[in-house]
């Protein structure tokens, strides 16, 4: 019997138990007569047991579900519950386990969800892409789930059409296709790993032979794929092992932050990084100015044409320094300083052979990927560092070319009807294929969103997509482990998923997401019982319960393969790389919080500050300040920018340690149809892109217009101004350093008497990594969603006003040539900073009102009942990490927002002060569970939001008093400092100074 | 009023310029002083309030947006989250240290040239200590809250932060505006009873008598009174001294370089002195002159206030050396920073003018034949209050806008509600001041007449010292 009662993230799955079943409320009260057939002709039976995800307010009395069915997609029916029932507690959160596409790789999330109210995703411990962090995208789209601004419904040329009545029409449609095979249907999808869609797309071509599926994703990882093709004959996907890299080269590839499996690659990056021995060694070679170039040991700055050409250099010099000829081939040497880097990288690589990695980016040609395996294969790390497997997306490519391909054939007429399941073509579409133009050719244009937007705007049928947190559906890891995709309430607002819409073709759109997922996993757990699962109903049942509760199915992912590489084809695919187009070079990249764009009505993650730039509410054209000063611009500069006959209207943004003579043109901006977040905000530079050369472009022209345009930088001052606070050191010289640290820690003198907290039970501490931290600017996000801080928007941004209580600071140092020159390199240090929590904290003296004052335990509390809003205590604060209400921020809140506030967090008013509690409901929530256990705390049993969200394990926090919790045995590190240290503020935040392994060679 | 020259006889070496120019009988300073307030409203008084009302519709305008909108709709931010505000408020109150210090000190100290300004002077305090006022209830966060800072029974049992300066700024502004208020009206009551003697309608008896307080003039009132003024004097003395000083105290106890320096609190207070008589002089020159008071005030009166703007700005000047060498002799580089900031740092201009108009401006003034020159005395005592302004200013926003962490620098920038109520303050002050001149005596006449007649009493003992080795007697 399928149960609602969904399985809780990391309880065992319980047997239900027997219950009154019934449809409503009316029907159990005895009010309606179920024979009249007056409540809601549900397919499935009634749940048993109360479901814990219902959705009181949206849903209302369950009354109103009477006669709602004939207007909405077929779902299991969720009944809201107006008696407590057993086993929730209202206040107590429930967590449940689900995962989220991320470029068509499942990352596996875990949700908490107040009586019903999903408020908040985090990552789940269990799933191999999170480990248990969770990025800017996992943490931000849940606001995407409350937007008011989502599309609703069916419509049909702007008129609302019932799901029942339209499925009608598709069956019609469908019948009609059917008649010559489908040989005018096409579907644009977006890129996925689903099982269950790759059975349904197999039903639809046996239905439709000669139509086709094909998938666009704007900013996919192709070219590894497409590499790898090249090296190993097919195309393969390259999981990357970073725990057993001792030396990393990266040829422009962003794997801490936008490529890959970013969050288990943060993870391993960092747990090497630290200690002074043993560390590893990261070179990047990019041209733009990523979170994995700030991380790096090494950044070699080159334009991103240049990156070929660098990794042919290493190829070289391990062939011929390294006795690995068959890499001469491949190898091209390079004259000068950059021959010499790529010799210190070759001999660093020759070195650990086994334990190196090379990697290479997205935007570089494939070429460039089958050489990467090649090194790996020629240097013994395949197999070790990185192993291949078969790629779990259900299409290898969904670059330009399929798009292309699609495109010619709307141009041709051969397509009466277009299915659109991928996000927004008609804007992420390079600029030179005109989609909005030719999707007018279409008779059938069919677009599944979920918000209206450029291609809502031409397509004929727009129907309403679901959210993750209200589908079902399943995904896949990049090594293969499959997690189902589950919902957390009832839809907000009438949607379908993909899998819905498209079963619609093939005469099962009736039957709903949740029966397809599970009817597609129980045929998949029979096809697998030989190894001996369970298919009977209850074992299905159980097996299914124990995955929804873990998140993972437990059946074995795909095993890493074997493939002999082509060293021949390699070669001669290097060789078939044209040349880098003369001129200003243009060089596309994602955007690190809006990815491809569809995060633009994301609020949250616009404002939140760029991880490089500090940008927030804009895009810009950046350069290298020698470039800038060549060309005669500033940051904030509006330029013209074009390329290939397109142009479009640009700021510029001045980005040291950019490479020369290349301009960064970050997507996903400049959106011409969007909710009130993305409209309008920065330029689009998918105008410029051309389908030929999506990501490297040469001859771009820039033309200052003499106008000017703000940019919203929530940090205006990137020097440290000779001041010891975000402090790193070679990892070589950490002796040396020692002294200083020490200077920078230990109790300072007070004539104040202090108050021992170390007798105190609890003292609570936090400590912060330097060394781990790539400065992402995830602990930011889920501090916003955990502390629900309000958005303030780019005017107020631009007034140094923004909330966000915890902060990552970016300082630039440059990198100073041996005769003290300003080579134009620059080395990033990131800080997370929010409120330290001084034990003597000068913010609390002079508060008139007593309105922050310390726990016994160590927090600096705020009162926000008591606040007046002197703010005395900000201006007293050396740290300046304390938030005021400058304005009512939550009067713009729609009810629909308030709905994902975490009831655990007071909402704060004007003229109220606010700062980092140090979670302390977290606190609070394990006091009582401790309490009930009749226990302490552990030490370690608080976790913070931050540092629950932190990939790179960065920062902790704990029990100072407690001498086993990991915080207070980074606390007595030798690296630990405290920041500001000579005001004798005592914080109870330390740092732990970040380390550097350089390569003495290149020193 | 008679306008007799000088017969001064007698001349203290040390007041070479007659404090009262002639010797005008009891009816004359009457009729003389009092005329501006009987006399029909003038088309120019007229005109200049109707200016100022409407600035002080904007300061309105200003403040209801404040109140409505919240501080956002002022430029503050983080890390600037005093700016405007706090500037404001200490430049009035420095303002208004001038009153109490002319009418309380000075009377203590028997300065007979005091006499004929101390009313304006007072007047002036008064206006100004209530403006000030205004900024720290609405510079606050939740305005409608701030008698929580006031030590009351709560039954909530919790007290104000008694370590915290600014509840100790609401009792030493709060008492300042008191005893200044107090003292103003104290010394009012024979004048007013004058004008209830004198004036021309029954309803202006009426009003004048309900406020004379039934003051008769009899020798045992006069007694009492001159106990009562004299003890009002003694309040008033040390709060000259103690409200900029705890004013000082919201920086000084900070630790915010630029803020956190113990030369604060003699050196707001000389500052506050400073600004005081600049402002007296800047509404002197013009309003002895269309009130027809010269010979009151005279150019001896003018003189004198302009070497106290001399020497007041030479202390505050000494407090600009001493904190730059503090910021160097202490070895604290955030402290170095913030004064080099100040010099080269985005706010130069504003610390350039605070040089110009504080340190070389009131330089002029140790010509005598400048101290003589209406025209320069108004620019320097306008451009002393620009330099005071921009003084706090330097000392408030300059300070926090570049801290600590260099990642949280940021800029202020006003908005025009900000300026509303700069600007709209400033016309509110003109516009009670306009009222002040219009029904009140601007020159104490009690007070001048018993100056005449000590004045007197001088001259007869220098005649008799001179003729019959002794003379006169109590007029």
């Amino acid at each position: 019997m399928p149960s609602l009662g969904l399985p809780i993230f990391g309880q065992s799955p319980v047997t239900p138990q027997p219950a009154q079943r019934w449809r409503s409320l009316a029907e159990r009260d005895g009010t309606v007569d179920p024979a009249a057939g007056n409540y809601p002709d549900g397919e499935q039976p009634a749940p048993e047991g109360f479901s814990r995800r219902s959705f009181l307010q949206v849903l209302g009395a369950s009354t109103a579900l009477a006669g709602l069915s004939a207007c909405k997609a077929p779902r299991e029916q969720v009944v809201s519950y107006v008696k407590r029932p057993a086993g929730v507690t209202p206040s107590v959160a429930s967590y449940y386990a689900s995962a989220v596409s991320r470029g068509g790789y499942g990352v596996g999330v875990v949700v908490e969800s107040h009586e019903g109210r999903p408020t908040k995703m985090e990552g789940n411990p269990a799933h191999p892409a999170s480990l248990g962090g969770a990025g800017l995208h996992e943490l931000g789209s849940i606001l995407d789930l409350y937007d008011p601004n989502r599309l609703s419904g069916i419509r049909h040329h702007g008129q609302p059409v019932a799901w029942s009545a339209w499925l009608g029409e598709l069956q019609v449609l469908a019948g009609t296709l059917a008649k010559d095979g489908g040989a005018r249907l096409r579907v644009l999808a977006e890129p996925t790993s689903s099982p269950t869609q790759a059975d349904l797309r197999a039903r639809l071509l046996a239905r439709f032979p000669r139509a086709r599926v094909d998938s666009w994703g704007p900013v996919a990882d192709d070219a590894g794929r497409e590499g790898t093709r090249i090296a190993f004959g097919r195309p393969l996907d390259a999981e990357h092992r970073l725990v057993g890299a001792d030396v990393i080269l990266s040829l422009d590839a962003d794997f801490l932050a936008t490529e890959g499996d970013h969050l288990r690659h943060a993870r391993d990056f960092a747990s090497r990084r630290g200690q002074p021995t043993g560390m590893n060694r990261l070179y990047v070679a990019e041209g733009s100015f990523t979170v994995t170039g700030g991380a790096a040991d090494h950044r070699l700055r080159m334009r991103a044409s240049e990156v070929l050409g660098f990794g042919r250099a290493v190829a070289a010099a391990l062939a011929a320094n390294h006795g690995l000829a068959r890499l001469a081939p491949l190898g091209a040497p390079l004259t000068g300083e950059r021959s010499r880097q790529a010799t210190a990288v070759a001999a660093d690589l020759a070195r650990v052979r086994g334990r190196g990695l090379v990697l290479a980016g997205r935007r570089q040609p494939a070429a460039l990927h089958a050489l990467a395996s090649a090194l790996n294969e020629a240097l013994g790390n395949a197999g070790a560092t990185v192993v291949y497997r078969e790629p779990v997306l259900l299409d290898a490519a969904s670059g330009p070319d399929r798009l292309a391909t699609l495109a010619a054939e709307v141009k041709a007429g051969l397509v009466d009807t277009l299915v659109i399941t991928a996000w927004n073509p008609v804007y992420t579409a390079p600029g030179d294929l005109d989609l909005a133009a030719l999707l007018a050719k279409v008779p059938n244009v069919i677009y599944l969103a979920s918000r209206h937007d450029e291609t809502a705007q031409v397509a004929g049928v727009v129907v309403a997509a679901a959210h993750p947190l209200e589908s079902w559906g399943d995904l896949r890891g990049r090594d293969g482990s499959a997690s189902i995709v589950q919902p957390l309430l009832s839809p907000l607002v009438e949607c379908v998923t993909e899998l819905d819409l498209l079963a619609a073709f093939v005469d099962q759109g009736h039957l709903g997401a949740w029966r397809l997922v599970r009817e597609a996993w129980k045929v998949r757990a029979g096809g697998a019982s030989a190894g001996g699962t369970d298919v009977s109903d209850a074992g299905f049942d159980r097996a299914w319960s124990e995955w929804l509760s873990t998140g993972l199915v437990a059946t074995p992912g795909a095993a890493p393969v074997k493939a002999a590489l082509d060293g021949g084809r390699v070669a001669t695919a290097l060789q078939a790389v044209p040349p880098a187009r003369p001129g200003l070079e243009a060089m596309f990249a994602p955007d690190d919080k809006l990815l491809d764009g569809r995060y633009a009505d994301n609020a949250w993650l616009q404002e939140l500050p760029h991880p490089v730039s500090k940008l927030t509410w804009d895009n810009a054209a950046s350069l290298s300040p020698a470039t800038a000063a060549r060309l005669g611009v500033k940051t904030g500069s509006q330029v013209t920018l074009t390329l290939r006959g397109k142009s479009v209207t640009a700021a510029v943004l001045v980005q040291p340690g950019h490479a020369d003579e290349a301009v960064t043109l970050p997507l996903g901006y400049g959106r011409a149809v969007a909710g009130p977040a993305g409209a309008g905000v920065g330029f689009n530079a998918y105008a410029l892109r051309a389908a030929a050369a999506p990501w490297i472009d040469g001859g771009l022209e820039l033309k200052a217009t003499g106008k000017q345009h703000e940019l919203a930088q929530t940090q205006e001052h990137f020097s440290m101004e000779g001041r010891s606070i975000a402090l790193s050191y070679d990892a070589a010289k950490l002796g040396e350093a020692v002294h200083q640290l020490e200077e920078l820690r230990g109790p300072q003198e007070s004539l104040l008497p202090l108050v021992d907290y170390g007798k105190e039970e609890y003292r609570w501490g936090m400590a912060i990594d330097l060394s781990k931290c790539i400065g992402c600017g995830a602990c930011t996000l889920a501090c916003q969603a955990e502390n629900n801080i309000p958005v303030v928007g780019k005017e107020q941004v631009l007034n140094s006003r923004e909330m966000h209580w915890l902060r990552v600071d970016r300082y630039y140092e440059d990198v100073h040539a041996a005769g003290g020159k300003v080579t134009g390199e620059v080395e990033t240090v990131s800080q997370p900073l929010a409120c330290v929590h001084c034990e003597l904290a000068p913010c609390e003296y002079v508060c008139p009102v007593n309105a922050t004052v310390h726990s016994d335990e160590g927090l600096n509390e705020m009162v926000y009942n008591r606040c007046v809003g002197t703010r005395y205590c900000s201006n007293n604060c050396a740290y300046k990490v304390r938030r005021f209400n400058y304005l009512d921020y939550h009067q713009v809140v729609s009810p629909q927002l308030k709905m994902l506030q975490n009831p655990d967090v007071t909402v704060r008013s004007t003229g109220v002060m606010e700062k980092c509690s140090y979670c302390v409901h977290r606190i609070e929530h394990a006091r009582i569970d401790a309490r009930v256990g009749g226990q302490k705390i552990g030490g370690d049993a608080v976790v913070s939001a931050c540092q629950q969200a932190c990939p790179a394990e960065a920062i902790v926090f704990g029990n100072l008093n407690d001498q086993g919790s990991k915080v207070a045995r980074m606390q007595q590190g030798e690296r630990r400092y405290d920041l500001l240290h000579e005001l004798g503020t005592r914080p109870r935040t330390a740092y732990l100074a970040r380390l550097k392994n350089p390569n003495p060679e290149l020193a | 009023m008679s306008s007799k020259p000088a017969t001064a006889a007698v001349l203290d070496p040390l007041e070479p310029v007659p404090v009262l120019v002639g010797r005008p009988d009891d009816r004359a300073l009457t009729e003389g002083l009092l005329k501006p307030l009987y006399a029909p409203t003038t088309r120019g008084w007229k005109l200049l309030i109707t200016l100022l009302a409407a600035g002080m519709g904007f300061w309105v305008l200003s403040l209801l947006t404040t109140l409505v909108v919240g501080i956002g709709a002022w430029g503050n931010n983080i890390p600037v989250a005093w700016a405007f505000d706090i500037t404001n408020f200490v430049w009035w109150i420095g303002i208004g240290h001038a009153g109490t210090l002319i009418s309380a000190i000075l009377l203590l100290f028997q300065q007979k040239w005091r006499t004929s300004i101390n009313r304006f002077a007072e007047a002036m305090t008064l206006f100004a200590v209530a403006m000030a006022g205004i900024y720290p209830i609405i510079h606050l966060g939740r305005p409608w809250l701030f008698w929580w800072l006031m030590p009351y029974p709560a039954t909530t049992q919790l007290w104000p932060n008694f370590k915290s300066a600014l509840p100790w700024d609401v009792f030493a502004i709060s008492t300042y505006a008191t005893v200044s208020f107090l003292f103003w009206y104290i010394g009012l009551i024979p004048d007013l009873a004058t004008l209830r003697d004198t004036a021309p309608t029954r309803l202006k008896r009426t009003i004048y008598g309900l406020f004379a307080f039934g003051w008769r003039g009899s020798a045992r009132a006069w007694q009492h009174y001159r106990i009562g003024y004299l003890l009002m004097a003694g309040l008033g003395t040390p709060l000259v001294v103690s409200v900029h000083t705890i004013v000082s105290f919201d920086f000084a106890i900070s630790q915010l370089p630029g803020w956190h320096t113990t030369i604060f609190p003699p050196y707001f207070v000389a500052g506050a002195i400073f600004s005081g008589f600049a402002m007296v002089v800047t509404l002197m020159i013009p309003a002895r002159k269309i009130l027809g008071i010269e010979d009151v005030i005279t150019m001896k009166h003018l003189d004198n206030m302009a070497k106290v703007i001399l020497a007041t700005g030479m202390m505050v000047s000494y407090g600009y050396a001493m904190e730059h060498f503090m910021a160097w002799y202490s070895g604290n580089p955030d402290e170095a920073f913030a004064f080099i900031n100040r010099w080269t740092g985005p706010y130069a201009p504003v610390w350039y003018m605070q040089l110009v108009c504080n340190v070389l401006a009131p330089q002029v003034f140790w010509f005598p034949s400048l101290r003589a020159n209406l025209k320069v005395l108004f620019v320097v005592s306008i451009l002393v209050n620009i330099g005071m302004w921009a003084e706090r200013f330097i000392i408030i926003a300059v300070s926090l806008h570049r801290d600590f962490i260099p990642a949280s620098w940021s800029m202020y920038t006003p908005t025009w509600v900000d300026w509303g109520l700069l600007f709209g303050s400033m016309c509110t002050f003109g516009v009670l001041f306009l009222l002040f001149l219009r029904f009140l005596p601007v020159i104490p006449i009690a007070e001048v007449k018993e100056l005449r007649r000590e004045l007197d009493h001088l001259d007869a003992q220098a005649a008799g010292a001179a003729g019959h080795g002794h003379g006169g007697g109590t007029p």
